[in-house]
């Protein structure tokens, strides 16, 4: 498989637990050669939505598929395929490398991967312990380990920045980033947005179980705006909007500025003699837009 | 074989699988040894001595109800993936979940006929030595006695087989480990006392390896001091396909239950 660029498709997939609905009607799809982030508060369905894609869930309805197969059909799942669902799935009384040992004969990979990977991982050190006396770091770094066993062309993580420091999460920001740019195809969970906001292209939003957005992280966020205090604001305001901005109040003396840049702006108001006390470029953060798409109108009341 | 390479590895990197040999040397070689040794003649109450075959049936058919050892690793070992969540990280491996119960499946029985032959063959070897130490010839030829040790070492398999098919089932450890115990332990030995219900007890698997191991005392004993009539047990051909036929039934369990379960 090495080599291919494969998507992960899932169309109208449903998970019922009795009464409860989990995941409904959920279709999306998730592009090679990116980092896409699978975002929405907890209890959303992410969870069971990535165990739906890897076949530990059988969904109610719908199918998904990786690179066009079912992921029960896959000849070399391991290779394919690399997950991380719990950041914590290790028999107690194992080191790492007898966990890596037995998922890489499970894999069919030679055992020189296992020492490839405890290095790649900065787990050298830690090869032989107990797996029970891990921090928890030191256990998301293991289970990345086991996910990267096969060197798969897909990598599905959920919640991976849970219990990893600052410095671990840039780590894996920048380990996400390479494997993307190696045209891997990379699913990010997330309920936590600033951690993952920095590497992702493209977003898949749900709430309550449904789609709520999905796409490129730059469409979804709009072009920026600009943020301007001005003593003189009415008449900043008229000569902004002759010039084709689209302006709107934002408080007394302010106002946000839409279709000029920042530049611009302050270009205008010295044509016009204007004082301009602040001058702010504001970029959506995936956060308001996440908080906007997965906020329920019934329950912000 | 990639499956099954990997299943041993996953039992060979933990300790259980040496404290369950060692458990298997001292309950065959020490048990049986210290029995021996004592000799039964001695016991209070008295059993019939090593030299007699009842005696020699006796000391052995007592191994039998070491089985919930067995049966408790067994237990353990097919609760243990869902225990530690490793189930998850298993199936994403090997989504064809068959293939890979089925090599744990084997697995456990590798590892209960390991189990089965340190318990029975510790056991031979302390008794064959306690004899000659001692002087006493035993009540039964010594092929026979082989052949009743060998029996014993497969029932053990089978029992570990039977904890797995009861793991399987229930997947939480503590209820696994505590149902296999507790039956083997205690539910079975009250049910041989209950009248009318102890005629199921040939059927039972403590029955069916009673009568596999030709181990009749605590069923008489217990049916002398109740004044009932002697449970009439299997012959040992039946009681044999009995246990086979829990080890199937066991094993199946084992592979077919997690088939299609959600991990969650």
């Amino acid at each position: 498989m090495t080599g291919d660029h494969l998507s992960i498709e899932a169309s109208g997939l449903t998970k019922r637990y009795g009464d409860v609905t989990a995941v409904h009607d959920l279709t999306f799809t998730v592009r090679p050669g990116a980092v896409t982030g699978f975002l929405g508060p907890n209890g959303a369905g992410k969870t069971t939505t990535l165990r739906m894609l890897t076949g530990l869930v059988t969904p109610t309805s719908g199918a998904a598929t990786i690179g066009g197969q079912p992921y029960g059909r896959l000849t070399q799942p391991s290779r394919t395929v690399g997950a991380v669902f719990d950041g914590n799935a290790f028999h107690p009384g194992h080191t790492a490398r007898d966990h890596l040992r037995l998922y890489a004969a499970m894999a069919g990979c030679p055992d020189s991967r296992v020492a490839e990977l405890l290095d790649l991982l900065g787990l050298a050190h830690a090869a032989d312990r107990r797996t029970r006396g891990f921090s928890t770091g030191m256990r998301q770094r293991l289970s990345l380990a086991t996910a990267l066993l096969g060197d798969p062309r897909v990598l599905l993580l959920d919640e991976p920045s849970n219990g990893l420091d600052p410095e671990g999460m840039s780590w894996l920001r920048g380990l996400l980033r390479r494997l993307a740019d190696e045209g891997r195809t990379v699913l990010v969970s997330s309920h936590v947005l600033h951690e993952v906001q920095q590497v992702v292209d493209d977003v898949v939003v749900i709430r309550r179980g449904e789609l709520v957005a999905a796409g490129p992280w730059s469409r979804l966020t709009g072009p920026p705006t600009v943020l301007v205090t001005s003593p003189d604001a009415d008449a900043l305001a008229t000569a902004l909007t002759a010039a084709a901005g689209s302006v709107e109040a934002a408080g007394p003396g302010r106002l946000r500025v839409r279709g000029l840049d920042a530049p611009r702006v302050a270009d205008l108001a010295a044509d016009h003699r204007l004082r301009i006390h602040e001058l702010v470029t504001e970029t959506t953060s995936l956060e308001q837009l996440f908080l906007d798409l997965t906020t329920d109108p019934a329950e912000a009341r | 074989m990639n499956l099954l390479r990997a299943e041993l590895r996953r039992v060979l990197a933990t300790r259980m699988w040496g404290g369950l040999l060692l458990t298997a040397v001292a309950l065959g070689g020490g048990l049986v040894g210290l029995m021996a040794l004592v000799g039964p003649e001695n016991f209070d109450p008295p059993m019939p001595g090593l030299h007699t075959e009842e005696g020699l049936r006796s000391i052995l058919g007592i191994l039998g109800f070491t089985a919930f050892v067995p049966a408790a690793a067994g237990a353990l070992a097919a609760t243990s993936e869902y225990r530690h969540g490793t189930a998850a990280v298993t199936f994403l491996f090997a989504p064809r979940r068959g293939r890979v119960l089925a090599a744990k499946l084997a697995t456990h029985a590798i590892v209960g006929l390991g189990y089965g032959i340190a318990l029975a063959g510790s056991a031979g070897a302390a008794l064959f030595a306690v004899a000659a130490v001692r002087g006493v010839s035993l009540g039964l030829p010594a092929p026979t006695v082989l052949a009743l040790l060998a029996r014993i070492g497969v029932a053990m398999a089978v029992y570990l087989l039977v904890g797995t098919g009861v793991g399987a089932l229930l997947r939480n450890q503590i209820a696994a480990v505590c149902v296999v115990v507790g039956y083997l332990y205690l539910a079975e030995p009250v049910l041989m006392m209950i009248p009318g219900v102890n005629a199921l007890y040939p059927l039972l698997p403590g029955g069916a390896t009673a009568a596999l191991t030709d181990f009749t005392y605590v069923a008489d004993a217990m049916s002398a001091q109740l004044g009932s009539d002697a449970v009439a047990l299997l012959p040992p051909a039946a009681g044999a396909l009995l246990l086979t036929g829990y080890a199937i039934a066991a094993a199946a369990i084992a592979v077919v239950v997690p088939m299609r379960r959600d991990i969650t």
